[in-house]
């Protein structure tokens, strides 16, 4: 037993491969290794005869080297587990071996030709044997060095395509970007699933906004293209469609599979993220460049209402001005005039923030002008109400109370343009109401006329003038402050001898009225003695 | 913006420079392939593919470009890309392309590589 091994080893590395290995490594193809086979045999037996045949799954015999074509009944049966067979006839001077390949085909390599003197042997017939498993090897190496370089292929691609994701959902999110979030998308879209073409749509209320192609020439929407794939979502109203066409492959197109319609969708929604970033970005800057007007608006409006009020000899006066907002609607002040008088005024336009301030601003240009006029307290009125309602919308207008002050003789011209009633604490304790005058200012324009209506100061004379803000001040519970502190019973029993306590003492009590509750509207007061 | 493939090639000495414009492709690719091929048979075995007007390179196009660094390695020849979009250096970095070709700023620093290593 142990002998005939030995013997069999001996037999068998006695046997000369004929085929150089390396060389059959480094074949192209199946044709590239018969070549290589046929080669080498033919140098081998020192014959051009042999050809070297393969059939495929059909059936059919194809010639892969030399020239003749095979004749199929001299090939041997060979199943597919077959590892090799050889068979010779013609009394030993044809040979027929047969292989079946790693891939199922049959390889057969026909030598003829041999001589007379030259009969095939037993070491011919290994000799070809080992030529056609050399070459199935061969084969098999080379389709296995095909198939790795292909997974490594597809597995790069996997991993550019989600590099390209995670890169794509950072450059669509950027904001100074030369291309659109669209297209960007889009390219990547293309590239990503090997779409021939790709084409996104923007569409509001069914009409077009926008269509961007990618190549250029290559609108996917157009006829032509038979894979199909598309993604879409709505933002703000508008219809964003991706649509790609056709999978590219060497050799043609097919369907689109799973992995690119994830693709697709996964860009898809990063411009959606892109767009919505956009708008809150951009909103946020509005409210940040509204929120600077306002900024200025304020600036401007401090500069309308009085940083100090002038001394009158013989009253003492005091004023205040608290917006509920950055910019308010109140407006007060103690005009000089050049007689002499002082006019006194406060108001109230409808409404809150910017508008508000703009007519604010407008009384105060209107009334400015008309003071250097010789008017009648009464013809600024009336000229001051057809003004602010050209100057206003419908639903805006102005109450106001113009005092006109003679500080010789105490005398004061009052008007009441719809504002709250003014009052007038006598120095012996009764209170007189001034209301008389008109419409607010601004509320129509119909001609209608204003009155006046006078008083006369005499020492110990007070008048307040505030703006419903005051009045209506609201506690944690919605409740009034003129309700359960009536602001002019607060006036006649709080007399003190300037007006500044006055006014620092009402704010501290509506303060305390109110608690943490937030201001709800502008509180203005205007308060003026006569002290002599 | 990127414009329906197209191709220009030169060969300067013995340096096949292409020049290609467009998505790169199957067609795109195919179109590089065939241009490569025609002056690879007549003995050029140094190439310059400038891809500065291709922003976008599929897969697709990708294999004939592996194809083309194929053959010239195994003819001792070598492939260098020039002015590459980012995000195609990125693509072409990914797919293992720079293991066997090389990547220059721009054409004329491509000559001057190449120059030095033959």
């Amino acid at each position: 037993m142990q002998d005939s091994v030995i013997v069999h080893h001996v037999t068998f590395t006695g046997i000369e491969d004929p085929v150089d290995l390396r060389a059959l490594g480094q074949a192209t193809g199946l044709a590239d290794i018969a070549i290589r086979v046929r080669t080498a045999l033919a140098q081998h037996f020192r014959i051009t005869a042999v050809d070297v045949h393969v059939r495929g799954a059909d059936g059919a015999w194809e010639l892969l080297a030399g020239s003749a074509p095979v004749d199929p009944a001299s090939v041997p049966p060979v199943g597919p587990d077959s590892s090799g067979t050889v068979r010779f006839w013609a009394e030993g001077m044809q040979a027929i071996a047969v292989q079946c390949l790693h891939d199922g085909r049959i390889l057969a390599i026909r030598v003829d030709g041999q001589s007379e003197s030259r009969r095939f042997d037993a070491q011919d017939l290994l000799t070809v044997r080992m030529a056609l498993m050399s070459a199935d090897a061969a084969w098999a190496a080379l389709q296995h060095r095909r198939h790795e370089k292909e997974l490594v292929f597809e597995l790069n691609r996997r991993l550019l395509q989600l590099n390209s994701l995670i890169d794509t959902g950072i450059e669509v999110a950027t904001l100074d970007q030369a291309v659109s979030p669209c297209h960007l998308a889009l390219e990547r879209a293309v590239a990503l699933t090997n779409a021939s073409r790709g084409t996104v749509i923007v569409r509001r209320d069914g009409g077009e906004i926008s269509r961007d192609a990618f190549p250029p020439d290559g609108d996917a929407t157009s006829a032509g293209g038979t894979y199909r794939l598309h993604s879409e979502f709505v933002f703000q109203g508008e219809t964003y469609t991706f649509e790609i066409v056709d999978k590219e492959t060497r050799t043609g197109v097919q369907a689109f599979d799973g992995t690119d319609r994830l693709l697709l969708d996964a860009l898809s929604r990063q411009v959606e993220a892109s767009l919505e970033n956009r708008f809150l970005l951009k909103q946020s800057l509005e409210k940040q460049r509204m929120e600077q007007d306002i900024a200025v608006a304020a600036s401007i409006q401090q500069r309308i209402l009085p940083s100090t009020l002038p001394e009158i000899a013989g009253y003492s006066l005091a004023g205040i001005n608290i917006p509920s907002k950055s910019v308010g609607g109140d407006y007060y002040d103690c005009i000089p005039l050049r007689d002499g008088r002082y006019l006194l005024v406060i108001a109230d336009v409808s409404g809150k923030g910017i508008p508000a301030a703009l007519l604010v601003s407008s009384l105060h240009a209107y009334l400015s002008a008309y003071l250097e006029s010789a008017f009648s307290l009464v013809d600024i009125a009336v000229r001051l109400n057809t003004a602010i309602h050209r100057a206003s919308t419908d639903d805006k207008f102005i109450t106001a109370f113009f005092g006109l002050l003679d500080p010789a003789s105490g005398s004061v011209e009052c008007v009441n343009a719809g504002h709250n009633t003014i009052y007038c604490r006598r120095a012996d304790g009764e209170v007189v109401d001034l209301c008389k005058g008109g419409i607010p200012l601004g509320m129509l324009d119909l001609g209608l006329p204003y009155e006046s209506e006078q008083i006369t100061l005499v020492p110990g004379d007070r008048l307040l003038l505030y703006t419903d803000g005051i009045p209506e001040a609201q506690n944690g519970v919605q409740e009034l402050y003129d309700t359960h502190h009536p602001l002019r019973d607060y006036f006649a029993s709080h007399i003190p001898a300037t007006a500044g306590p006055f006014i620092d003492a009402l704010m501290e009590h509506v303060r305390s009225f109110v608690g943490d509750a937030p201001q709800a509207d502008d509180i203005t007061a205007l308060y003026l003695m006569r002290r002599a | 913006m990127e414009q329906p493939f197209s191709l220009t090639s030169e060969v300067r000495e013995n340096r096949l420079i292409i020049t290609t414009n467009g998505y790169v492709n199957n067609v795109g690719g195919a179109a590089i392939a065939e241009e490569f091929q025609r002056h690879f048979t007549e003995g050029v075995r140094h190439v310059i593919i400038d891809l500065a007007l291709s922003r976008v390179v599929n897969s697709v196009g990708m294999s004939f470009l592996i194809e083309i660094i194929e053959k010239l390695t195994d003819a001792g020849g070598r492939l260098v890309f020039t002015n590459l979009d980012p995000s195609v250096d990125k693509m072409l970095g990914i797919m293992g392309l720079y293991d066997f070709a090389g990547r220059e700023a721009t054409t004329e620093d491509a000559l001057r590589a190449l120059a030095i290593r033959s």
